[in-house]
């Protein structure tokens, strides 16, 4: 047999030890007797009847020996050698995507996937190396080329499941790098192979699928979609659409939850593989944050089965404030401008000419407008309200025209600018433009040539100020899909829109948050409790970006207050005595300008949320795969025994099998041994111990008997 | 043909009751009872114990020959006034003896016979080999206690009592004691005795004691009996003309030995030694060639007629003579 560490045989030189030991154990206690008479004559009884007696004691040194020389075995750590199962060098993949969570094998699929890989280790090659990758949204190495394996459980044990869409290809690509290093390797997958996106990526290895999940595993249902709509009486709507994946159909229960309140339940009966849509209205006014869960149809029925998956069965919905919002326009009249206007949602459309301005602009309520949009005009004395200035004729608070632009070209556009989010100007033509100089306070939003800006937005004394410099039908730009989105965004970033994403956020993908004016940066807190501080990149910066959206659910950023805030720029600083727009209720502010000042009516204060949702029908179809589809990726195994040579008829020479080199498998037998050392020591112990044993039974028994017996 | 008259026992036990030691004075100023001499160590005979020894009596199993008339019968018809026995007249017999009465009635001759009450020596032999000075309650200690009480016994039975102590190769016997007044020169004898340096001779010191026995009397052996020879003890005693009552005393470590682990054990009187490894088994074994030995003695004494009785010495005095001894017969 051969032995990993031979040289702790010398070990065995212990044995000698053993004996001297034993030899002196046995100088014996002198003891004073009245009389060896008795004794004598017992010794030659004890000799001649109970050679028990001498073999119970040589029993006991031999088994002494015997340990010793198991241990000294066991240190020289003897193995025994098989063909080793896999290649030299593997790259172990584990797919944590969102269907792992499955629950159709103990624990869940991942964690059957994490103990194939385990298992599988062991026909790993002697001195052979393994890196883990954990292939969730994007790949990540977790330990590589490691030949120690206790490492290598350590670190797939460590692997934690996603709640996001899986992408294996990714995973792969890393996979592929670290193969065509090596002349013999292999690429191990522990995955359900319910792949989302089936991957393209080519591996110049060998693949094999450690698949995992009941082939039967489809009973699935999720929540696939959820929106919160506001009609125009302002009332409320919530849509949630459901799908089963599953090949029966399935009774589930919708239950809406605003606030941890619950609003409303549905029962419904979805057809397998088809969606079921539920619309709840009249949503209370007051609800800011809506749950949605998708429980059992009926909490009595204990022989309904569960659902599989349970992560795709809630989801969440920021619900944007409700507020009738007030826009005066005052200009000439330009159609295609009121039509898009009028689209907004929760705003009233008003209208008055230059000549009717100011005069006219007073409201009977009272109150102010929320955006003042003036179009080819600028009044002599600028309201203190959000402005929306449209080709302005003259210089002004709003900015300095110094010319015209005639056909101007829009520059490249920003990616990040949230005003343009979903605005595709690419087919936009300008006849005629105003050329502005752009303020300190704002900032280019579309910039023209020579860097004169199209249209720049920022906060002008703390109100929030947009100036247009062309008018828009001196474009194209009313006859694209763009334009309404455009005023949209520009509305709503002058009118205190949400400065979070309206839409659920992906899991995984980074969210672009907004600074507050006056805010030095967002404290983000996940759903879980871990909270970040985030700061702008740059002094000044306007936005920051969250990455961690590995969790389902609502996450909330609260501005970070700057050192030295001062109030002029603050939302309390109003440099007019117009009474400020109430405030919207969870309405974050819109991205501040260069000088850093507030919406008007924004609470600086005010939490930002975005909801974090799964939404992906392809994740949750979890009914496991083909392992073909991820096999065929690699390269095909070599024939066994291949060994190179041109074939008989002169042919090409076969590939060589890197089998043929790989060391063997080794299995060592440590476990077996340990445990035959542990049942020698109990039955030492046992067997040194008898006397002392049976002695103070036997004081027991006899303090026993003579306290009966008194 | 008896008379069928038992000796008067009252009137002995009477004559014990008024002969006894004199009422008990306060303790001295040493802490010891103020009627013990100096030379008797109170620790084996206490006030409480004396008054209770007063109320027994050896039981003597069968009338024994002696050369001295004393309270007890004997075989030997005497010149005493009590009638035991008619005898067809012989030539010589003394006439004064005839028997008239017989004479007018059956017209034969008959001599009168008379019960003779002779002395009875109680012969306490002590094992003093340096074995005896061993164990927990210490054996010796437990020997001259029951010899003491014993003893007393004794001579509250108007019987003389001598005691001899057995150690080396002889036996030392001290002066012979008879009445109950004696009782303290007993204990102060007894407390003199200690334990024999060197090995002892067991059958050579009985066979001495033996020699210096006269006539027939009662001899208490009071020994742990170990010694190689000590069943030719028990033949050499019990073939004397004396009754024979073997005191086998052990104590509680022999008895049950509190060993453990490899041990030498060496002999406290002649130094040999022998290993031992006392694990249970071991200590079992040696419990059961207890037993054994002691059986073999109690047969050989049962098959000389002797009485023998095994005890502890962590057996209190006192239920020793009301109970072990009584139970036995040794005491009436």
């Amino acid at each position: 047999m051969p032995f990993a560490s031979p040289l702790a045989l010398l070990g065995l030189l212990f044995v000698p030890v053993v004996v001297a030991m034993y030899l002196l154990r046995l100088r014996r206690t002198e003891t004073i007797v009245p009389s060896t008479l008795l004794w004598q004559r017992l010794a030659a009884d004890v000799e001649a009847n109970a050679p028990w007696q001498k073999l119970r004691r040589s029993l006991l040194f031999l088994l002494q020996l015997l340990l010793v020389a198991i241990l000294a075995f066991l240190a020289a750590r003897p193995f025994v050698e098989r063909p080793a199962g896999l290649a030299r060098d593997l790259v172990v993949i584990v797919d944590t995507s969102a269907s792992m969570a499955a629950t159709d094998v103990p624990p869940d699929r991942l964690g059957a996937a994490k103990q194939a890989a385990i298992d599988a280790l062991k026909d790993l090659p002697s001195g052979g190396k393994v890196s883990v990758i954990e292939a969730g949204r994007t790949a990540r190495i977790v330990t590589t080329g490691t030949s120690d394996l206790g490492r290598v459980r350590q670190a797939i044990e460590s692997i934690r499941p996603t709640v996001s869409r899986g992408d294996l290809g990714d995973a792969l690509a890393l996979a592929q790098q670290l193969a065509i290093q090596s002349g013999d390797a292999e690429v191990l997958v522990a995955t359900d192979a319910a792949l989302a996106v089936p991957p393209t990526t080519k591996v110049d290895a060998p693949i094999r699928v450690l698949r995992v999940g009941d082939a039967r595993g489809s009973r699935n249902q999720a929540i696939v979609a959820l929106a919160v709509r506001t009609s125009p009486t302002l009332t409320r709507s919530v849509f949630v659409s459901v799908a089963n994946l599953d090949l029966e159909s399935a009774t589930r229960r919708v239950e809406v939850w605003g606030d941890d309140r619950l609003l409303e339940t549905r029962t419904i009966t979805i057809d397998p593989q088809a969606r079921a849509d539920v619309i709840i209205d009249d949503v209370p006014a007051d609800a800011s944050i809506l749950d949605v869960r998708l429980v059992a149809g009926d909490a009595a029925d204990t022989t309904a089965r569960p659902d599989l998956l349970a992560i795709d069965d809630r989801a969440w919905a920021v619900v944007p404030p409700v507020r009738d919002r007030n826009i005066l326009l005052v200009g000439p009249g330009d159609p295609y401008l009121e039509t898009a206007l009028s689209y907004l949602p929760n705003s009233r459309l008003f209208g008055l000419t230059p000549a009717e301005y100011p005069a006219g602009a007073v409201r009977k309520d009272g109150t102010s407008w929320d955006l003042i949009i003036f179009e080819g005009t600028v009044p002599a004395t600028l309201p203190s309200t959000p402005i929306l200035a449209i080709a302005p004729p003259t210089s002004s608070g709003l900015g300095e025209v110094t010319g015209t632009l005639t056909n101007p070209g829009i520059a490249t556009l920003g990616t990040d600018e949230p005003i343009l989010r979903y605005v595709d100007l690419s087919t936009t033509h300008i006849a005629k433009a105003q050329k502005m100089t752009l303020p300190a306070w704002a900032r280019t939003v579309i910039p023209g040539p020579k860097g004169a800006p199209l249209l720049y937005s920022g906060v002008r004394a703390g109100l929030p100020t947009a100036v247009l410099a062309f008018e828009p039908r001196q474009s194209d730009l009313p006859l694209e899909v763009a334009f309404p989105i455009l005023l949209a965004n520009l509305t709503g970033e002058l009118l205190g829109g949400s400065a979070a994403p309206t839409t659920a956020v992906k899991p995984g993908d980074p969210v672009v948050l907004t600074v507050p004016a006056g805010a030095a940066g967002l404290h983000v807190v996940a759903p879980d409790g871990n909270a970040v501080d985030l700061l702008p990149g740059a002094a000044g910066g306007l936005t920051v970006t969250y990455t961690r959206t590995d969790q389902l659910g609502i996450y909330v950023a609260t501005p970070i207050a700057a050192p030295a805030a001062s109030g002029a720029a603050g939302a309390s600083a109003r440099p007019s005595a117009a009474p400020s727009v109430p405030a919207a209720s969870g309405a974050a502010s819109p991205a501040a300008g260069a000088s850093g000042g507030l919406g008007q009516g924004v609470d600086a204060s005010a939490p930002i949320r975005f909801a974090v949702d799964l939404f992906d029908v392809d994740e949750s179809a979890i009914a496991p795969g083909p392992n073909r589809v991820l096999e065929d990726l690699g390269k095909a195994r070599i024939a066994p025994g291949a060994s190179g040579e041109p074939g008989a008829s002169g042919g090409p020479a076969a590939a060589i099998d890197p089998a043929a080199g790989r060391p063997n498998a080794r299995d060592e037998l440590w476990i077996p041994i340990v445990l035959l050392v542990l049942v020698g020591l109990c039955v030492e112990w046992s067997l040194y111990h008898r006397d002392a044993v049976l002695r103070m039974w036997r004081r027991v028994t006899g303090r026993l008997r003579r306290t009966g017996g008194a | 043909m008896t008379d069928g008259r038992e000796p008067d026992r009252a009137a002995a036990g009477a004559r014990t009751a008024t002969s006894g030691p004199p009422a008990p004075a306060a303790k001295g100023p040493d802490g010891k009872p103020a009627f013990l001499p100096s030379d008797v160590d109170p620790t084996v005979f206490d006030e409480t114990f004396l008054r209770q020894l007063e109320r027994l009596l050896l039981l003597m199993r069968a009338p024994v020959r002696g050369g001295l008339k004393g309270g007890r019968r004997s075989v030997k018809r005497g010149q005493s006034v009590e009638f035991a026995d008619y005898r067809e007249y012989a030539l010589g017999d003394d006439l004064r003896q005839l028997d008239w009465n017989v004479l007018a009635r059956l017209e034969k001759l008959f001599v009168k016979l008379f019960i003779e009450e002779e002395d009875v020596t109680i012969t306490v032999l002590l094992d003093g080999s340096k074995s005896m000075a061993s164990g927990r309650p210490d054996k010796l200690q437990f020997a001259k206690r029951a010899a003491a009480a014993l003893g007393y016994i004794g001579l509250a039975s108007e019987d003389k009592v001598a005691v001899s102590v057995l150690g080396g190769r002889s036996a030392r016997r001290r002066t012979a004691l008879r009445g109950s007044g004696r009782v303290f020169r007993l204990l102060a004898d007894l407390s003199a005795i200690s334990a024999a340096e060197g090995p002892t001779d067991l059958v050579a010191a009985a066979r001495h004691a033996a020699a210096q026995l006269t006539g027939r009397g009662v001899v208490i052996l009071i020994s742990d009996l170990l010694d190689p020879g000590a069943d030719r003890v028990i033949r050499e005693l019990a073939s004397t003309r004396s009754e024979l009552i073997v005191l086998h005393v052990l104590s509680p470590d022999e008895l049950d030995p509190p060993l453990e682990g490899d041990l030498r054990l060496v002999d406290v009187e002649t130094g040999e030694s022998i290993d031992v490894t006392a694990d249970l088994a071991t200590i079992d074994a040696y419990r059961g060639r207890l037993a054994a030995w002691k059986e073999s003695f109690a047969q050989l004494a049962a098959r000389r007629q002797a009485t023998y009785v095994d005890l502890s010495t962590d057996v209190p005095l006192n239920e020793l003579i009301f109970a072990e001894l009584r139970r036995r017969r040794v005491l009436g």
